[in-house]
């Protein structure tokens, strides 16, 4: 018998059995799976319109005041 | 692909080298399982970031939450581990009425007290690679130690059980 049988034929006595493998899936498996935490979010499209409103109040708010004749 | 069809594939293709893992380290297959579930459990509610990952990663993972889980575990069974490692040295001697299914019987308890006397880096290398079923490149990737030095550890491992072998082999022959 070489060293790898020997080695072999212990590591089959320490292996966990199929059916216990089973068992502990089902377990798992079976309990409730948590709900992920909610974080309310904006659209994405926010930054774009909140740019380009800001820069048109900007740009309307350095435009010269039309004098009165 | 659902939930739980994931998750099988995930612990199908990564149980018996955590089993092995924590067998290599506890000593015990019964703790082994109980550490597993616990891993798998972790794994089972962080699959959706898992599953994100590629399986390389997906090992990393496992792994870094069984070494952290081991680790606690340990503490509360140092004092078991100790009678265990004393017991571990005690000579395995030969019955005289050998039979092969006793002979075969007696070497694999020769082989497990060699390999519960090795140092534990020795140990889980051995147990990882003969339980479950990894090669050393894999042992040091979920490890996170060179290859080489996984190598090492094997070789040095291996040795000693042959010694123990050659041991025994010497008293059933005289």
């Amino acid at each position: 018998m070489s060293l790898d049988d020997d080695i072999a034929a212990w590591a089959a006595t320490v292996r966990l059995p199929d059916a216990e493998a089973a068992a502990i899936f089902q377990r798992i498996a079976g309990t409730p799976v948590p709900f992920p935490p909610f974080s309310p979010r904006l659209d994405p499209s926010w930054w774009r319109h909140f740019t380009a409103d800001f820069t048109a109040r900007m740009v309307a708010s350095t435009r010269p005041v039309r004098q009165a004749a | 692909m659902d939930r739980e069809a994931e998750f099988r594939r995930l612990y199908e293709a990564n149980r018996a080298a955590v089993h092995a893992y924590f067998t290599g380290r506890t000593g015990d297959p019964q703790s082994a399982a109980d550490l597993m579930q616990d891993v798998f459990l972790r794994a089972w509610q962080h699959l959706e970031k898992l599953t994100d990952m590629p399986e390389d990663r997906q090992r990393a993972w496992i792994f870094t939450v069984a070494r952290n889980l081991s680790v606690d575990a340990h503490r509360h069974r140092h004092t078991q581990a100790g009678a265990e490692q004393a017991l571990a040295y005690e000579p395995v001697r030969p019955s005289q009425p050998a039979s092969t299914a006793v002979i075969a019987a007696e070497r694999v308890a020769v082989v497990g007290a060699a390999i519960r006397g090795l140092p534990e880096p020795q140990r889980v290398a051995l147990t990882m690679a003969a339980a479950g079923g990894v090669t050393s490149a894999e042992i040091a990737a979920a490890l996170g130690v060179p290859a080489g030095t996984v190598r090492y550890r094997l070789s040095l491992a291996r040795r000693a059980v042959a010694e123990a072998l050659d041991r025994y082999d010497d008293l059933t022959e005289k």
